[in-house]
């Protein structure tokens, strides 16, 4: 029981980091109906700009954040309008298949900056342990959790009450009656691109900060399309929920079954959902008219 | 392959759907293909410098050929993405290989399961996601990556340093030289792509276009979209199958790292490099980018050791974003691949000198 509530915990704050790289994949999915796979990349980029703003500010946490969440929209914005904006009408394939290629890019740039080695550890959160009955948790995972959560709640506000965050929701519904209303739906299309940039920045720090900041964290970019999968990738709460359904999942069956078999699990389950219940559990159901 | 059947060549004229159907129309053509066929043989044979390590690339490219003509026909013809091919190929590999090593079964029985068990696994994959529209194949495949490699690393009674299998023998030949393997490589890939060009000109490869071009149209001229769509990832999966099982012969190795992620992007990469949707496009296609990539293996190292303001291992760094850029720019910019650079080259030499 103990293992099984250690685990449960492990796994709901990983699942926070699966739900925040998720939303990612929901704001780009919402505007543009696309599935972007560089969004593991752009998490490594801004988990590595962080780093590389900590060395150049001597550790000034704020100062640091603040620049990479900028060099995040950077990337984001500059991806769209470099890249997909000459697609526009173009079939779906070629823009999914243009964002596996972007994710090659990203991953040459950042190899030839910082190199292929994981780079040097730098503490961010203060370390320590605190005990919850018997169970012992770091504090550096409970801050990545609540930083999680304040993001995901910060975003969802976003979303209702801001403009541009309910332009972003009209844009989804439907391009041409958007710009009938007047506003400029590529210039939208960019601001998302860039709010998913600084989403996959702050998962990246978030990582970064507990694993270390490596090039392997770009696998969370792919083990997080099931947890937006799974919520319905229309609905960033639904993100948030798969991922943490996922991050349980995935460390229950890596601690009942072995290490690897968490990732291959949370796939196993994206089929299924996929068979049973193809919009997600809270995703939008599609009426198709001829 | 719309420009054959579209611009027939100077006063060749098409008086019957048979003749219009023709792949080689004239006398000519037939010349220069039997020319270059003489040639394709006559390369082992060559004496040039490194001929092993020229011929090892060719085998190599020629392998990647056959994966890359089933992904073809399933994203270039069929409009369904495929991001785990290799997983297929591993599929294939493992299948042949296992059946050599612990059956004792040679490769010309080998190969047909090994065909079959990627295209059935593919299948098992590919059902759930063909039912709906949109690009869910593409997860589906990200998940049978994922899971087939798990599979195949902790499910089957072997260690990750991979086991050892049998070159192909056909009497008292054995082919376990580059030299010699070859030709068994040159038999498969003629066979197979013949067996796709001629594919893409029946009914069913008609069917496939039609899917991509509109699915709801396609649906009611009487397609059955699920069956045609299973089949066309059948068929993909199954020339991963024989890539595959080919693969672990000509190693004599099988091992799990060659077959990642990262190889299945490189496919899709090879092919929207070539042209989606065409026979032709795939062959060109495959061909620069493992000279590309060649070249950059060779060069990545020296390119490291000259640039001393760049970090430590940053030469892996070069061919990522040569290939990323190189694979951005086409489907920005020439969106239709090699082959379109092909038929626009042929067509000039037609018309020349009154094209316009």
């Amino acid at each position: 029981m103990e293992f099984l509530g250690k685990i449960i915990i492990s796994g709901l704050m990983n699942g926070s980091v699966y739900g925040l790289v998720a939303i990612g994949f929901v704001l780009i999915y919402k505007s543009s109906l696309l599935l972007s796979f560089c969004q593991g990349n752009m998490l490594v980029f801004g988990a590595y700009s962080f780093w590389a703003f900590m060395i150049i500010t001597g550790k000034n946490i704020f100062l640091s954040f603040m620049l990479a969440m900028v060099a995040g929209y950077m990337i984001g914005s500059l991806i769209e309008r470099i890249t997909l904006r000459p697609l526009i009408g173009q079939p779906m394939l070629a823009m999914v298949t243009i964002t596996i290629f972007l994710a090659q890019v990203i991953d040459g740039i950042i190899v030839l900056i910082w190199g292929s080695y994981p780079l040097q550890q730098i503490e961010i959160f203060p370390r320590a342990s605190l005990a919850i009955g018997k169970m012992v948790v770091t504090t550096e995972v409970l801050y990545a959790f609540g930083l999680a959560i304040i993001a995901m709640v910060a975003l969802m506000l976003f979303f209702r009450y801001t403009k541009i965050g309910l332009a972003m929701r009209g844009v989804a519904e439907g391009h041409q009656t958007m710009q009938a209303m007047g506003y400029s739906v590529k210039k939208i299309l960019n601001i998302c691109w860039g709010v998913a940039g600084i989403v996959a920045t702050l998962g990246g720090i978030l990582l970064g900060a507990t694993l270390g900041f490596q090039l392997t964290l770009s696998s969370i970019g792919i083990l997080a399309i099931p947890a937006a999968f799974i919520g319905g990738l229309e609905s960033p709460g639904g993100a948030i929920l798969g991922g943490l359904l996922i991050g349980i999942v995935e460390s229950i069956v890596s601690g009942y079954v072995g290490q690897a078999a968490g990732p291959p699990a949370s796939f196993v389950i994206l089929i299924m959902v996929m068979f049973f219940k193809p919009e997600g559990f809270f995703g939008l159901k599609e009426i198709e008219r001829v | 392959m719309a420009f054959k059947s579209y611009y027939p060549p100077s006063g060749i004229y098409s008086n019957s759907y048979k003749k219009d159907m023709r792949i080689i129309k004239t006398k000519t053509q037939w010349v220069l293909s039997g020319l270059f066929f003489v040639s394709l043989l006559a390369i082992p044979l060559i004496p040039f410098p490194k001929s092993e390590y020229v011929l090892r690339i060719v085998i190599g490219a020629g392998l990647t050929i056959i994966m890359c003509l089933g992904l073809n026909i399933l994203t270039g013809y069929c409009g369904q993405l495929n991001i785990g091919q290799s997983a297929f190929v591993m599929v294939g590999a493992f299948t042949s290989g296992l059946l050599n090593h612990y059956l004792g079964w040679s490769f010309w029985i080998c190969i047909i399961p090994a065909g079959l068990a990627a295209a059935l696994i593919g299948m098992l994959f590919g059902a759930p996601s063909v039912r709906l529209k949109g690009l869910y194949l593409a997860l589906t495949t990200l998940g049978a990556q994922v899971i087939l490699t798990y599979i195949c690393l902790f499910g089957l009674p072997i260690s990750s340093a991979g086991f050892d299998v049998e070159p192909i023998k056909m009497g008292s030949i054995v082919f376990d030289t580059p030299q010699k393997f070859y030709y068994i490589a040159m038999l498969f890939i003629m066979v197979m792509i013949f067996f796709a060009k001629n594919m893409m000109r029946s009914g069913t490869g008609r069917a496939f276009i039609a899917i991509r071009d509109n699915e709801k149209a396609a649906a009611a001229m009487g397609i059955n979209i699920f069956r045609h769509k299973l089949l066309a990832f059948a068929i993909c999966t199954f020339y991963a199958g024989i890539a595959g099982s080919l693969l672990v012969h000509y190693m004599m190795w099988v091992q799990l790292e060659i077959f990642n992620l990262q190889e299945s992007v490189w496919y899709v990469i090879m092919i929207l490099v070539g042209g989606l949707g065409s026979i032709e496009g795939t062959i060109f296609g495959v061909l620069l980018m493992t000279f590309l990539r060649e070249i950059i293996y060779v060069m990545g190292p020296i390119a490291e050791a000259a640039l001393t303001f760049l970090p430590i291992g940053a030469g892996s760094g070069i061919l990522l974003l040569i290939v990323g850029v190189v694979a951005v720019s086409f489907s920005i910019f020439q969106p239709r691949g090699l082959a379109h650079l092909w038929g626009s080259i042929k067509a000039y030499y037609r018309l020349w000198p009154f094209g316009y």
